[in-house]
């Protein structure tokens, strides 16, 4: 046989490594099938033993049943004001301190930037008593105000917007300088068009951290009309097994999941960027 | 050297009002008032009573205090190697850029999208016993059946499980990026220069993302330590106690107890713990890196 | 619609750094002029401070006769390419050029017709729907510079605005520049480091050294009497030859110089009274004024170190017995090798005389006092 030509690539991939990650990749997504198959299981087949997951027949019933249930629509729905106000706010928030913080001068700037990146170092667990007394007085508990506006103190949105303002090069001012552009025309009409990649990333980001959150909806949202999705369904699990039974739990995690996996099948590109990209530098 | 044009001006702060009025008064200031509410015996009814650090003294005198800062150190302590190592092997797995790999990358994170209670009904539904899959998995092979969830020990352990089956997304993704950044032209020369694989990765890649692992470490310990839900929802802490992480304490003194100022003192004290051992990272990793 | 440009004793500093001195400056109205120079020498801050974007730190700067550095940019009345062009990316061609004129309040027909009137003289009207991350280097360039006309601005200032381009481009935009000058007669200021540039575009070059100015002068004047030695190092591919004097001696023809290994010249050079003859002089004199004697003739010796062939000429860097270098100026058609040794003759009434303060003199008009 004659000798193949040296390929340079050989070096970069290991063949042992992606094996092993495929089969991690197995183990890892057992539970979702596992659930999967669940939720399209009769519940009454699974009481007498979940081996019957593997066999037919399979049922729609559970995500029928679960359409019935009016109480998971409202959780969705308030899931939904929830996260959309969460990301309108953060938007609209970082990138006017962001452009302050990345583009303009002001008196204590730097000081005031260098308390915004300590508060990215404060866990919520630190604040949380205070802040529900807070709430308390102000009559914000079970309102979506009052779900809203923790999220708004997120430094991250702030830290995020700031780089990439910082990035756009400063003959952009200058030429809009000799344009003869007044202030917040210059950051409307200029610099914030040139965010819009930055805006996507922080929007998505911050809808499903929104949508997930559990720790400050679990303690400011007692109603169970004001529970989000994420609330309610911790709620129903309680006497988990007992009531409604396997099936239909199942059929709850996966229809609770799909705005998300929706989300994250769209923009998955950007949602990375979100993740690892204001870290690594 | 800054333009002249860009003068310091007031006005030009009005941008960034919004954001530090909010920042202002929803987290600053109940940082302060948290501290203070600590200082004072407070409780549903009434204003508080200014006690000191007696608060810190009966939390820090608290048996379950105390098993809970236990569970959580371990927790934390099993968990974070776990992730670093499995992020980081995950990341040297799927670094070479092919449609199959960037399918795995995004079979890995996907988990990170979902909420801690998907999660965890889902973890539940997989460690049930009798029903759940590792049970069927158990009696298919023969072994004797493990109550995951409601053994001491076993509990703990599988919220770690659930934990980083949650969490890995994260760390390989940082990972990925910091790898994505090794100029080729390192592995071009090593290449020419006789490297084998393994040295390659002792010698390059790893040096190069020193950054990384340490940054990981740091975000993994202060995520780690706000473990609730997973606790909260899989074992309620459970059996006794064994699975309690503080701030699962915090919540059932602060929420369910309402002895406001004693929440407040654990929470100043997880606070602390969790700026310290991030603290202490940093430092000994920075100090490891001159000694090179 | 060109104004004049008054620069007085204007200064610069950031920190304790001076980066200008009291630099002061005429430009007339409709003259092209460029501020040459090495990098840091000052030039685009001068150029920045023209445009408002750097303050004063004293001095002033009038335009067409008003005084324009207590003006914010906008309200100056001029223009800017940058080197980087500064094009909005998320902006068409159009609204790129419009934008300036959106933001006074100009009515949007009147926008549009100085857009498409600049657009057709920069052969760019097909463009005009374009985002700038759809054109190539050179389309930005016209964009960037359609931005200018546009305005219709008293002055036009360009900071290295051919620097991104490629070698060809970069010829073919500098003639259309020139060609733009002449078109539209308005007062241009051009920031280069690069001389072919400054001498093939400016009615006069400003050369800026050191937080100074060297020289101010056509490009001729420039290069056949450069008023300091940097000047005369500066300007000139290949740069020109400096020789140590070992000796000089002031005689009724003129100056007498010895030059070591390459022989004892008689000048027509003068001196002032104030330049001693002796002590710290040099000679420099440029590659075509050195010419390869043919074999058997009469000359310098020295060897051929590198020889260049060229096409249309031969450069020859040679190295003299005492060690100094040389460049030389051969027919394109010589055969010359490296390595050979050759004679030399350098023209006597081309050399230029360095004083040890940097001054220059030249044969036909003694000293120059730039």
């Amino acid at each position: 046989m004659a000798p193949r030509t040296y390929r340079p690539e050989a070096l970069n991939t290991s063949k042992g490594l992606f094996v092993l990650a495929c089969l991690l990749a197995v183990v890892a997504m057992a539970p979702i099938a596992w659930i999967v198959g669940l939720s399209l299981k009769d519940n009454k087949a699974l009481m007498l033993g979940t081996e019957a997951v593997f066999a037919l027949p399979y049922t729609l019933a559970n995500y029928v049943n679960l359409i019935g249930s009016s109480q998971v629509f409202g959780w969705f729905f308030n899931s939904l004001v929830v996260a959309v106000g969460e990301t309108v706010g953060v938007l609209v928030l970082s990138s006017l301190a962001g452009y302050a913080f990345g583009r303009l001068e002001f008196p204590f700037r730097r000081t005031l930037f260098v308390l915004v990146l300590f508060g990215l170092a404060v866990p919520e667990q630190a604040v949380i008593i205070a802040r529900h007394q807070m709430f308390n007085w102000l009559g914000w508990h079970n309102t979506h105000l009052g779900l809203i506006v923790p999220g708004l103190t997120s430094a991250f949105g702030v830290f995020l917007m700031t780089q990439f303002f910082r990035a756009i090069p400063k003959e952009i001012d200058e030429a809009a300088l000799l344009d003869n552009t007044p202030p917040f025309r210059l950051f409307w009409r200029v610099m914030l068009p040139l965010t819009l990649p930055a805006q996507a990333t922080l929007g998505i980001f911050t809808f499903l951290h929104a949508w997930n959150d559990y720790w400050w909806p679990l303690i400011s949202a007692t109603k169970k009309e004001m529970f989000t999705l994420t609330v309610g369904i911790a709620s129903s699990q309680t006497n988990f097994a007992q009531s409604e039974g396997l099936g239909f739990l199942s059929a709850q995690a996966v229809f609770a999941s799909l705005p998300v996996v929706i989300v994250y099948i769209l923009f998955q590109r950007h949602i990375v960027t979100a993740v690892s990209g204001g870290a690594v530098k | 050297m800054a333009e002249s044009w860009r003068r310091s001006q007031w006005r030009n702060g009005l941008f960034a009002l919004p954001f530090l009025v909010t920042f202002a008064a929803f987290l600053v200031f109940p940082l302060i008032w948290g501290f203070w509410l600590s200082l004072h015996k407070v409780d549903l009814f009434g204003p508080g009573r200014f006690v000191g650090f007696d608060n810190y003294v009966k939390v820090l005198r608290d048996p379950q205090f105390r098993q809970a800062l236990l569970n959580t150190l371990i927790f934390v302590a099993t968990t974070v190697p776990t992730l670093v190592a499995l992020g980081l092997f995950l990341a040297l797995a799927l670094n070479h850029l092919t449609r199959a790999t960037a399918f795995l990358r995004g079979l890995f994170f996907a988990s990170s999208v979902l909420s801690v209670t998907i999660v965890t009904l889902i973890w539940r539904i997989v460690f049930i016993p009798n029903d759940g899959l590792i049970a069927l998995v158990f009696d298919h092979l023969g072994w004797a059946q493990i109550g995951f969830l409601s053994t001491k020990g076993w509990s703990l352990f599988s919220v770690g499980v659930a934990t980083v089956w949650w969490c890995i997304g994260l760390p390989m993704m940082l990972f990925l990026a910091a790898l994505q950044q090794i100029p080729v032209d390192h592995y071009e020369a090593a290449a020419l220069d006789n490297a084998n694989r393994w040295r390659v990765l002792t010698r390059i890649t790893l040096p190069a993302i020193r950054r990384t692992v340490l940054l990981v470490a740091i975000i993994q310990v202060v995520m780690q330590f706000q473990l609730f839900g997973q606790a909260q929802l899989m074992t309620n802490g459970g059996p006794a106690g064994s699975s309690r992480p503080l701030v699962m304490y915090i919540y059932e003194v602060g929420f369910i107890r309402w002895e406001v100022g004693r929440a407040a003192a654990a929470s100043e004290i997880l606070f602390l713990i969790i700026l310290c051992a991030a603290m202490i990272q940093y430092v000994v990793a920075t100090r490891n890196q001159e000694g090179v | 619609m060109s104004a004049s440009i008054e620069i007085r004793n204007v200064t610069k500093r950031y920190g304790g750094l001076t980066v200008l001195e009291d630099i002061s400056l005429s430009i007339a109205a409709g003259e092209f002029v460029v501020f040459l120079g090495p990098s840091g020498c000052g030039k685009s801050t001068l150029l920045r401070m023209v445009a408002g974007l750097e303050a004063l730190d004293g001095g002033t700067i009038d335009l067409g006769g008003t005084r324009i550095d207590t003006l914010p940019p906008g309200k100056r009345g001029v223009a800017m390419v940058f080197q980087s062009y500064a094009l909005y990316p998320h902006m068409t061609v159009a609204q790129n050029m419009g934008f300036g004129l959106e933001n006074i309040g100009m009515a949007r027909e009147d926008i549009a017709r100085r857009v498409t009137a600049a657009a057709d003289v920069l052969e760019i009207a097909h463009l005009l729907d374009r985002k700038p991350a759809k054109l190539s280097g050179g389309q930005r360039q016209r964009v960037a510079i359609g931005r200018a006309i546009v305005k219709e601005p008293k002055a036009f200032l360009f900071d290295e605005p051919l620097s991104n381009l490629d070698a060809a481009l970069r010829g073919r935009t500098r003639l259309e520049l020139a060609q733009l000058h002449a078109r539209l007669g308005s007062t241009m200021i051009f920031v280069t480091h690069d001389q072919v540039e400054a001498m093939t575009l400016a009615d006069r070059i400003v050369v800026m050294h050191n937080r100074r100015i060297e020289q101010i002068g056509t490009p001729m004047e420039i290069y056949r009497r450069p008023a300091t030695r940097f000047v005369a190092g500066f300007v000139g591919t290949p740069a020109i030859s400096i020789l140590g004097v070992k000796a000089a001696e002031l005689g009724p023809r003129g100056l007498t110089v010895d030059l070591g290994s390459a022989g004892v010249l008689q000048t027509r050079l003068q001196l002032p009274v104030a330049v001693p003859a002796a002590g710290g002089l040099e000679i420099g004199i440029r590659p075509e004024d050195v010419t390869v004697v043919p074999p058997g003739g009469d000359g310098i010796p020295a060897r051929a170190e590198v020889v260049e062939h060229l096409g249309e000429r031969t450069l020859v860097y040679a190295r003299l017995p005492d060690g100094q270098q040389i460049t030389a100026e051969a027919d394109g058609r010589s055969t010359l090798r490296a390595g050979t040794e050759v004679k030399l003759r350098l023209d006597p009434d081309a050399l230029h005389l360095f004083a040890a303060d940097g001054r220059a003199f030249h044969v036909d008009a003694g000293g120059y006092d730039g």
